[in-house]
């Protein structure tokens, strides 16, 4: 683990989380999690239905609070980090608003930071550009398809130009086409940005693809069961796909995932 | 990029696939109103035919004369006027040398009518203030709303005299009476729009930072538009029913409830005339609700109208 709390942009110390405390349908959802996250990484979260791995990611964005441990984002605590506006967020569902144009939508955070008008526009253009929208700035979302519509939501979460990107299963819903070419779209953003992912999935191959480093969780209660450290070379694209290093780092995590299933500490 | 532009192409193959000269939405409107207003006013003058009064040739348009078998109290030319003595009372002065009841009506009309449209808004804004509060105050919510309910289930009849004794006789105490039957359907609706968005928005909000204000106007407020204009087309029809209700214990006479007042007094010497007037009253009500829905389309024009699994 790192020393110096400067150089870690998510830090997690001793973390639990229980929801319904003291209550008949108390619910040990995460358990002693232990995380940092260092500048620049692709982290991704894997493991069972149910292991917590969404709440651990809406901890490090301060939308649930922690029983128990401390959050840290860019050093600060998780509340401090999200009223700064450190990150930037994707869900599964793109979440845009139908009475705005895709434009619009995009530059929403920046308005929400009092950014001025042509300002917001310039940027949300060219962000549109970098998630290949450009000529959609006008349509409103129902025009669009799945795929579009949640690349026109990752534009919106990189608008701020956070240090850190949350990703909750943004992909999930998608045919498994458009999630590969989404996935390679995601892949030369990261490079492009440098920004730090934060990314929760059911997928091992995504995982593995888009990832420097992969933590599986166990079945709840929700622990860091293991983690396996992908060395694939960058950029990747169609021929990662086929290194031995990938079918490697495929089998590592389906192996600890098989054990995730009966899993207690 | 393809999905959008082929899904529009193949919409308008299939169109002039199966019909070749579609006509126009307004006109097919049109023309269902007709269908339906002739089918109405066959049923009327056919009630008339079977158990009516005798049919005098020189009192109906085809000159006809005819016996109906039957004498049904309810189909009786005092009961249920013929529809052409009905239009032609339009044309007919309403009282000796006076002008024709159709100017009468007219001038009424848009007397009721802004009576209506003040009271509209008036219980419009009430209405949505009200349910924003209930929306963000639970307390006022839980403790408040039962009060609000049970303001609908008092007669406007037994409150529009007290209204009129505490405002005084005029078009404010009207406007009143007509904000009160307008005001609560607003209540509701906007309560169930600001909370109509998905929770993944507002958790989206939050992750922004975005402040309470922010929240209700940049979120909460546009989601329930569709909700709010619902209430508002049950409202712009209720304020007419309220602005003419209004009129009757206030002794206003220049509005469709002095008219009816009128007319029905009368009822037994040209029962036409409230008829004619009623059907002004009707007028006047599709009309608001025609202005409301116009307003909806303009402002929610951006929106699609079928459910999508990814809008909100």
């Amino acid at each position: 683990m790192i020393e110096d709390l400067q150089t870690a942009v998510v830090r997690l110390d001793d973390v639990d989380k229980v929801f319904n405390q003291g209550t008949g349908n108390e619910t040990v959802a995460l358990k002693n999690i232990d995380l940092d996250v260092r500048p620049g990484e692709f982290v991704s979260i894997i493991g069972p239905s149910g292991c917590g791995k969404s709440t651990l990611l809406r901890l490090v964005g301060d939308l649930v609070q922690p029983t128990q441990g401390e959050v840290l984002v860019n050093g600060k605590p998780a509340r401090q980090a999200r009223l700064d506006q450190d990150y930037g967020i994707v869900f599964q569902a793109p979440v845009l608003f139908e009475w705005r144009s895709i434009i619009n939508n995009v530059q929403l955070p920046l308005e929400l930071r009092g950014v001025k008008k042509a300002q917001r526009t310039a940027r949300a253009r060219e962000l549109l550009g970098m998630v290949e929208l450009s000529g959609f700035e006008q349509h409103y979302p129902w025009q669009l398809s799945g795929g579009m519509q949640q690349r026109a939501s990752i534009a919106r979460a990189l608008a701020i130009q956070p240090e850190l990107l949350l990703m909750d299963e943004p992909f999930g819903a998608l045919d498994e086409m458009t999630r590969e070419r989404m996935n390679m779209e995601l892949h030369n953003i990261w490079r492009r940005t440098e920004t730090t992912v934060l990314f929760v999935t059911h997928s091992i191959a995504e995982a593995v693809f888009l990832s420097t480093r992969i933590l599986v969780m166990s079945a709840r209660p929700g622990q860091i069961m293991h983690v396996v450290d992908v060395d694939l070379p960058v950029p990747r694209g169609e021929h990662t796909r086929e290194e031995t290093a990938y079918f490697e780092a495929e089998t590592e995590v389906r192996e600890w995932l098989r054990k995730a299933k009966g899993y207690r500490a | 990029m393809d999905a959008v532009t082929g899904k529009q192409t193949q919409i308008r193959k299939t169109q002039t696939r199966f019909s070749l000269r579609p006509l126009p939405h307004p006109v097919r409107q049109a023309l269902s109103l007709l269908v339906v207003f002739i089918l109405l006013a066959l049923i009327w003058e056919g009630v008339k035919w079977i158990g009516g009064d005798m049919w005098r040739p020189e009192s109906n348009p085809f000159g006809i004369s005819h016996d109906p078998p039957f004498r049904f109290k309810i189909a009786s030319d005092l009961n249920l006027p013929h529809l052409w003595d009905i239009f032609e009372a339009f044309g007919n002065a309403s009282r000796r040398n006076g002008p024709p009841l159709i100017a009468v009506l007219f001038d009424a009309s848009v007397f009721t009518f802004r009576e209506a449209v003040v009271g509209f808004l008036l219980g419009g804004l009430l209405g949505f203030i009200l349910g924003t509060l209930f929306a963000h105050v639970t307390l006022l919510n839980r403790g408040c709303m039962p009060y609000v309910v049970a303001s609908q289930t008092i007669p406007i009849l037994a409150i529009a005299p007290m209204v009129v004794i505490w405002l005084k006789a005029g078009w404010v105490s009207v406007a009143v009476i007509a904000a009160y039957l307008t005001f609560f359907p607003v209540t509701i609706n906007t309560l169930r729009g600001l909370r109509s968005p998905d929770p993944t928005a507002l958790e989206m909000m939050r992750a922004y930072a975005a402040s309470r204000w922010d929240v209700m106007w940049k979120l909460r407020f546009p989601a329930a538009l569709p909700y709010i204009f619902t209430a508002l087309k049950i409202s712009a029809t209720a304020s007419i029913v309220g602005a003419i209700i209004g009129e009757l214990p206030s002794g206003i006479r220049g509005g469709l409830g002095g008219a009816i007042l009128n007319f029905n007094s009368y009822y037994i010497s040209g029962p036409s005339r409230l008829w004619a007037t009623i059907i002004a009253s009707a007028v006047v009500g599709i009309a608001f609700y025609l202005l409301v829905t116009a307003v909806e389309a303009y402002i929610l024009r951006n929106r699609q109208v079928a459910g999508d699994a990814g809008k909100l």
